[in-house]
């Protein structure tokens, strides 16, 4: 299993277009990727694959969210969307 | 001319057209032409093509609601419960359904506005996928139409052909509902929020819609029409006049500046603002996040409406006013004992010494925190100060907020001067903050001692009362000793009589509702700085706020003609 945990600094949060980015680059890895919000709530996971899971995590600027894998591209599927939530997932981010 | 009911102005201009009403749900329908899986396919194709074709048309922001839907119709959470549901014997419309209330369910209760709207969204998204289910096709027009319904989800709205959309009317929304926000994109009259709005034209044919006043007209004779007509055509030329002095300065005949900036009271104002040509927010109401919920707001989520701000005017200053709650309030975190008079009560800086500091701290931390994500400097600003000691505790709750991080961006801190008090030891108090801004409602209901929410006494509500007018110079007069800047934020800034006052008493900035920016650019470039300066000192020694406003209204060009 891979993970990675990273800070979200996108200033409103993972909202529609953000997420919308997310789930789509997550739907094209074969491994089973779930998210979570650290700062909201660590027992609670929701699929990467699904936008009402992500935006019912309720991802708001400055949260920490956990990405896990498992599967084949395991590595890879947590690698790329580690690097675009860092990336600010299409989003101008402030440094 | 009677209007038949009056709602919320939501887009400009004037229409009148045949009445198009939401086709009702058809209780049989064509049945169960396909399966769940199809259904939400065909959903996600039709989203994905409404969102096509509004990019296609320049539209990108909106075209984000349906890429988001279009996920959402295939999300597989969303089929996977509805699936389970069927499979235990419910119907495939009426498990869509319930899977997108659960799902819409759980994104309202969290405490993030921006994810709490999608949860229209998603019901939005099952109520396509149930009437696909149905075998039924999207709404269309057949003709030139006004459409009047309860509300327009976004999906029916972007449907309509626009060629054929001529207005909209509706019972429930607001200001920035998607049926309002469309509206404006596409340049139709809109009006929303008017009650009882169904029932009066469940027997109409045509309606009127004037979206510059609000009001709408059911089946209205060709006189009604006329005049309506005539007004817009007057309101337009006015907002056309706004538009050419956009990127004109607010400054005097002479050419003094005066700093224009805007009021607004929630991130998404900004737009609004910046086009209107704000040079900064003079006060930004924080209270909006604070209102109609269970719990306060996070640091996070206030961090993020911070930010919104300070990205959207990058440069600019943003000035971000400290809640101004109080006993007038009910609300469920912030449990106040009844005050009969909660204006001079418990409120805003002093629930800090009341066992809620940590409410107020929050949110400095907050203010910190958006500073130093988008690198851009926020002024605070705290109402309801009454001195020096105020002053004093207001920079250690600063301190305080600031304890234990790295503030890499440091706030500028200074205060609303609403309290008398206050305006009475301004050069005391100008040397230990970072700017004035003159809050002219609260102070003239202060100084008059003329309560604000009783409509009987609206008269002597006037700030241009020579009484008040002397307190903002002597304001003024304290914070310009001391080098800081002084604004105004109250309503007066955005009254051409007042804003020409404040000019010939000096004032620095004028912040102001955008949409009073025109009148009051209009009203100060009709008039010479010195003459202003006359003026002013003239009415420091009138009778009353009436004869006062009698000397400036005397010096403005009367309003059509300057339009013409």
């Amino acid at each position: 299993m891979a993970e990675t945990t990273i800070e979200l600094r996108n200033p409103s949060g993972l909202h529609a277009r953000p997420a919308a980015t997310f789930v789509k680059a997550a739907t094209g890895f074969k491994s089973d990727i779930r998210v979570t919000n650290l700062t909201r709530d660590a027992d609670k996971s929701a699929a990467a694959k699904s936008m009402l899971g992500v935006l019912g995590l309720g991802v708001s600027h400055g949260h920490t969210i956990r990405i896990t894998a498992e599967g084949e591209d395991a590595d890879e599927a947590v690698k790329t969307l580690g690097e675009m939530v860092k990336a600010g997932l299409g989003e101008a981010i402030g440094g | 001319m009677k209007a038949s009911l009056r709602g919320v102005a939501a887009a400009p201009g004037v229409a009148r057209a045949r009445i198009w009403r939401l086709p009702e749900r058809s209780s049989e329908g064509a049945g169960s032409q396909v399966d769940l899986e199809e259904a939400a396919e065909r959903a996600a194709s039709e989203l994905e093509s409404l969102r096509e074709r509004l990019r296609a048309g320049g539209r990108e922001e909106e075209s984000e609601i349906f890429g988001a839907q279009a996920l959402m119709a295939q999300d597989p959470e969303l089929i996977g419960a509805a699936q389970e549901a069927i499979e235990q014997g419910t119907s495939a419309e009426q498990a869509i359904r319930d899977a997108g209330e659960s799902a819409a369910t759980t994104l309202a209760a969290l405490d993030d506005e921006l994810l709490a709207a999608r949860a229209a969204d998603v019901r939005d998204v099952a109520a396509r996928i149930a009437r696909i289910l149905r075998g039924e096709q999207p709404p269309r027009l057949e003709e030139r139409s006004i459409a009047v319904a309860l509300d327009l989800p976004p999906s029916i709205t972007a449907e309509l052909d626009p060629a054929l959309l001529a207005g909209i009317a509706l019972e429930a929304g607001s200001r920035t509902a998607h049926a309002a926000i469309l509206s404006r994109a596409l340049g139709i009259p809109a009006v929303v929020g008017a009650r009882g709005l169904l029932e009066a034209a469940r027997n109409a044919h045509d309606i009127a819609v004037d979206g510059t006043s609000g009001e709408l007209f059911l089946d209205p004779d060709d006189q009604t029409l006329a005049e309506i007509e005539r007004r817009s055509a007057e309101a337009s030329d006015l907002a056309a006049a706004d538009a050419a002095l956009r990127d004109r300065p607010l400054q005097t005949a002479d050419g003094h500046r005066v700093m224009l900036a805007a009021n607004i009271g929630q991130p998404e104002d900004s737009k609004r603002a910046i086009e209107g040509g704000a040079e900064g927010v003079g006060l930004f109401r924080t209270e909006f996040m604070f209102m109609g919920r269970a719990t306060a707001p996070d640091e996070a989520t206030q961090t993020g409406a911070y930010a919104r701000v300070l990205e959207a005017f990058g440069e600019r200053p943003v000035v971000i006013r400290l809640i101004d709650l109080g006993g007038d309030k009910d609300l469920p975190y912030l449990p106040l004992p009844h005050e009969e008079n909660p204006f001079l009560g418990v409120r805003a800086l002093r629930l800090a010494d009341a066992g809620h500091e940590e409410l107020l701290l929050t949110q400095l931390r907050a203010i910190l925190a958006a500073g130093d994500h988008t690198g851009r400097q926020p002024w605070i600003m705290a109402p309801m100060v009454a001195d020096l000691s105020d002053v004093y505790r207001l920079h250690e709750l600063v301190a305080l907020a600031a304890f234990g991080r790295t503030v890499g961006v440091q706030p500028k801190v200074g205060i609303m001067v609403e309290i008398p008090s206050v305006a009475m030891v301004a050069e005391l108090v100008a040397p230990e903050v970072a700017f004035f801004s003159i809050g002219t409602n609260d102070l003239t209901q202060y100084m008059l001692a003329a309560d604000r929410t009783n409509p009987g006494l609206a008269e002597r509500q006037d700030p241009l009362h020579p009484a008040v007018l002397r307190a903002i110079a002597r304001v003024i007069e304290g914070g310009h000793a001391a080098g800081i800047p002084v604004a105004v934020c109250g309503e007066m800034a955005g009254d051409p009589a007042g804003a020409m006052a404040l000019t010939g008493l000096g004032i620095d900035e004028l912040s102001m509702d955008a949409g009073a920016f025109g009148a009051v650019k209009r009203a100060l470039a009709g008039a010479s700085l010195g003459d202003l300066r006359g003026a002013a000192e003239h009415a420091l020694h009138a009778e009353s706020a009436k004869d006062v406003r009698a000397i400036f209204e005397s010096m403005r060009a009367p309003e059509r003609e300057a339009v013409g």
